[in-house]
Order: C-alpha cells, then sequence, then structure tokens
C-alpha cells in the first residue's frame, strides 16, 4: 500500500514536470501562428469577457488601493508639477512663434502629408489584467481584431507611450509595456533631435535605457524622449513620431555609446485605460506598417549599427 | 481518504479549483496593479505551496501546474514555464508536510518565503535559459529580494485565508485529531484519569 503510494506521488510529479518541459519547448520553438499560441488567443477570447466583467466588478478595490499609494505622491508630484507648468508656460509662447514659421515651411516644401498619431484611428480599451511576474511586462486589453487592432499597433495612454500589441484575438490583445525585455523603440531626444534605441532596464520596472547615443551628442537630464517614427529592424513596432516616451533622469558618460536613463511618463503600475493606435485599411500608415512587417528580421533593435538615425530603414517620416 | 478522484475528496477538489480560478483572476485583476514598496505582489506561489502544505504532496503538484497553466494561458505568457515552477513548490511544500510535519505557528511564514524565493528564482533561472538578453542587474536583485519580502509578509495572513477556505473540506487526519486532544484545550489521556 505504502510502495504503492509512493509510486503514484512520484509517477505524477514526473509527469507533471515532463508536461511543462513539453509545452515549454514546443511553445518556445513553434511560430507565433503555430498550434499552442492559437490556442492561447482561443482562451484569451473565451476568458476576456469574464476578465472585463472581473475587472469592472473589481475596480473599486482596486481604485482603493491606488488611492492609498496616489496620495502619497501627490504632494511631491503638485511642487514639482507647478513648477514645471511654470517652465512650459514661457517655452509655450517662443515655441508657437516658432510653430507658426515652421507650418508656413512646411506648406511651402510640400512636406505636411507626413504620417503622425493623427493617421491613426485611436481604439479605447480597458486593461483587464497585468502579469505579476518581473520578467514579463504585459497588460491584456479588452479589444482585439474585431475592433481593427492588429499585431504591432502602438498603445499610448494621455500620459505618452505604453507599449504595443505582441498577440490580438478578436476579443482581447495582449499588450507588450515599453518595459518589456522584447520591446525596443527608434527614439530621439526632443530638445536635439539625437536618435538611439529605447530599451527596458531589466528589473527595473521604473526605467528605460536610451542607448547607442552618438557620443558627441549633447542630453541633459529633464529632457524629453520621444518617438522616432523609424525602425532598425523587422519585426518591430513603427510608431509614428512624436509620441512622448519619457524624461531623461541621468547620463552615464562611461559607455562607449552615451547610455541615458530614462524615466516613463506613462505610469505602467496603475493602467486603466489605454488606446490603440489602429491603422485603417489602404492608409499610408497601414502600407507603411505593411513595409516595415516585411522587412528582414537580421537587424534588431539592439544594434549599434542600425542606430543613430542613418541605420533606419523605415520612417514614417518621409515627405508625401 | 476516499470518495473522491485519486483517492482525494471531491469537495476538498472543488473547494482547490474554486479558489484557484478566484485568486488567479484577482491576482491579475487587482493585485498585479497595486504595487507594494514598488514590486509586484504575487499571491499564487503562495497558494499553491499551502495547498500542498495542508493536502500533500500530490495535490500541490497538480495545483501548481493548474494554477501555472491558467496564469501562462491568462497572460498570454510562454506555455510551460509558470507550471513547471509552481508543480516543483506545490510538491516540495506536500513533502514537507508529509516528511516534517511542522507544527509551529511561523511555518507558513516560512513556507511563504521559501515559496515566493523559489517562484522568482525559478522564473529568472527559465527566463536565463530561454535567452532573455538581460544583465544580472543590481536593480533585478533588488526586485527579487524585495518581492520575496512583500510575499514573506502576506504569507501569514494569505494562509489564514486558505485554511479557512479548505480546512473544513479536509478529511480527518488522525495526527491532526491528536495534536488537538493536547495543544487546544482537550482533554489527554492523563488528566482523565
Amino acid at each position: 500500500m505504502y510502495d504503492k503510494t509512493v509510486r503514484r506521488r512520484r509517477a505524477v510529479l514526473i509527469l507533471l514536470v515532463a508536461l511543462s518541459l513539453i509545452l515549454l519547448t514546443a511553445y518556445f520553438r513553434e511560430a507565433p501562428g503555430g498550434g499552442l499560441h492559437s490556442v492561447q488567443r482561443g482562451f484569451l477570447t473565451v476568458v476576456s469577457p469574464i476578465q472585463d466583467g472581473a475587472n469592472k466588478a473589481l475596480k473599486p478595490v482596486r481604485d482603493l488601493f491606488g488611492w492609498f499609494g496616489d496620495t502619497l505622491h501627490a504632494r511631491s508630484q503638485r511642487d514639482q508639477l507647478r513648477k514645471q507648468v511654470d517652465r512650459i508656460q514661457a517655452e509655450l509662447i517662443a515655441k508657437q512663434a516658432n510653430e507658426r514659421s515652421y507650418q508656413e515651411l512646411l506648406k511651402l516644401f510640400h512636406l505636411d502629408n507626413q504620417i503622425s498619431a493623427a493617421s491613426y484611428t485611436p481604439v479605447t480599451a480597458t486593461v483587464v489584467a497585468k502579469s505579476p511576474n518581473i520578467w514579463y511586462s504585459t497588460v491584456t486589453i479588452d479589444v482585439g481584431t474585431s475592433r481593427g487592432v492588429h499585431l504591432n499597433d502602438p498603445v499610448v495612454n494621455g500620459e505618452g507611450l505604453v507599449g504595443k500589441v505582441t498577440q490580438a484575438a478578436s476579443d482581447g490583445a495582449q499588450v507588450s509595456l515599453i518595459t518589456d525585455s522584447e520591446v525596443g523603440i527608434s527614439a530621439m531626444v526632443n530638445s536635439s533631435g539625437v536618435s538611439g534605441i529605447v530599451q527596458p532596464k531589466v528589473g527595473d520596472p521604473n526605467d528605460l535605457l536610451l542607448q547607442y547615443l552618438p557620443a558627441n551628442s549633447t542630453v541633459n537630464p529633464g529632457d524629453y524622449v520621444v518617438t522616432a517614427g523609424t525602425v532598425a529592424g523587422g519585426g518591430e513596432s513603427l510608431f509614428p513620431p512624436g509620441i512622448p516616451i519619457g524624461q531623461v533622469s541621468s547620463i552615464d558618460e562611461n559607455s562607449p555609446y552615451k547610455a541615458v536613463n530614462v524615466h516613463p511618463l506613462a505610469n505602467l503600475h496603475n493602467l486603466d485605460v489605454v488606446q490603440v493606435l489602429t491603422q485603417v485599411r489602404g492608409s499610408k500608415a497601414a502600407r507603411l506598417g505593411r513595409v516595415v512587417a516585411s522587412l528582414p528580421p537580421g537587424s534588431q533593435a539592439g544594434s549599434p549599427a542600425t542606430a543613430a538615425g542613418e541605420g533606419a530603414l523605415a520612417s514614417t517620416g518621409g515627405g508625401g | 481518504m476516499g470518495g473522491g478522484s485519486g483517492g482525494f475528496p471531491i469537495p476538498l477538489i472543488v473547494r482547490i479549483a474554486a479558489l484557484s480560478v478566484a485568486l488567479v483572476f484577482v491576482q491579475v485583476g487587482v493585485i498585479s496593479e497595486v504595487p507594494v514598496f514598488g514590486v509586484t505582489v504575487d499571491l499564487s506561489p503562495l497558494l499553491v505551496a499551502f495547498v500542498g502544505l495542508m493536502c500533500g504532496s500530490t495535490l500541490g503538484a497538480v495545483t501548481g501546474f493548474a494554477v501555472g497553466l491558467l496564469v501562462d494561458l491568462m497572460l498570454v505568457q510562454t506555455l510551460g514555464v509558470t507550471s513547471l515552477v509552481f508543480t516543483v513548490i506545490g510538491y516540495w511544500a506536500g513533502r514537507l508536510r508529509e516528511l516534517r510535519d511542522p507544527q509551529a505557528a511561523l511555518t507558513p511564514l516560512l513556507v511563504g518565503g521559501a515559496a515566493a524565493a523559489a517562484a522568482l528564482v525559478g522564473y529568472s533561472v527559465i527566463e536565463f535559459l530561454l535567452g532573455v538578453d538581460a544583465p544580472v542587474s543590481f536593480e533585478l536583485l533588488r526586485q527579487i529580494v524585495l518581492g520575496i519580502v512583500v510575499d514573506t509578509l502576506l504569507a501569514l495572513p494569505f494562509w489564514l485565508l486558505v485554511r479557512r477556505a479548505l480546512d473544513p473540506a479536509l478529511p480527518d487526519d488522525p495526527r491532526r485529531r491528536r495534536r488537538r486532544a493536547y495543544t487546544t484545550g482537550g482533554l489527554s489521556p492523563l488528566s482523565r484519569a
């Protein structure tokens, strides 16, 4: 009797471990359109409405906990924001004059047909689930392909860039946040225009790294980092230019390529409502998206040779 | 322990299943959204460890696999990673009960801390083996250590919750009955004499 129990216990353990390893290996090796990925997308489709309902029911609880955390930071944030508003007001007045000249010049040289965030159709979505694992910076949203959401569509909120769609089912989608280890974004420093690649600082969900900047480039703490509107390789998302990503917090002068720490503008810990920038079929953004998707996956976001502007393979910033 | 699937009572299995599904939904919908000391609390490894601690290694391992699979499916993560880690945690906690039957009040705290550590280190090792390009940074270690500390702090209240949910469905264990008689005010054979 005892031997039978021991044998059964060991058999169960071996079976479950073997099953896990088979799943892991099969999932890891198969293409995104493979069977296990399809099962996962099917499960997401089934579970999304339940998650959505549960999310709405549990929202007061989440808000209550969030309120405590938010209150603790509110005072320091208020003082900081007041100073920022004063500075920005002064800058705004100066920049309004520049903007008028810029628009006139664009029209003069027929460059006013560039792709921008306005070329996309925003679809509002609610975040229904978030990964608790530091290795997966992902959230699940309650809209999917039935609302025009596709793979690699940019996801934003009122504060800035949030991430991109990495899996899409009919009524739900997975969004990899900009702090996910698999996301790389071609970006530039707004004040100087120098470009590099923003990648997550793995293990630190509050920080990003802007890497591969030219050594002689000028970057100052407080500068804003925005999407460059380019990609450095196949598989990347074509984010429209000018979406705010973060603010420079510090600069590491020691690395051969200047590395800059960037604090994300979007509060990725407390995402509630986001917008997916979907591409209208046949639009210029959709056509460019298809061109980017067909790029060879050889050059990756982390490659210095393809970074820093000159290596960009596709651009949304081209003239009309 | 008869009357159920594989020798386990069906009410117990139903309670574990309901608790697991509810926890995973609450975990991904609420708890993951509320950072504590800058880290995300993950109660799922604690649940698996406590099921193992209360119900033994077989149920612990099966619960670990099921909860892990549910988490991976719901969050569209690499299938099998969480299942593998949680299976080992559930089995280990169950074996601890079967071999040592620890009765100290702080046992759930230590088991919870160990489960959180095993989960975080386990994920990290598997992710490195799968080729995630991540440096072993101070920040990563800080996140792991803080995660373990926060999960450990929550282990005791969460243990009370899990015990409250599962205790009524647990089969009567002669060892538990004996302990209750001696430690919680019951009459011992000596006092009856």
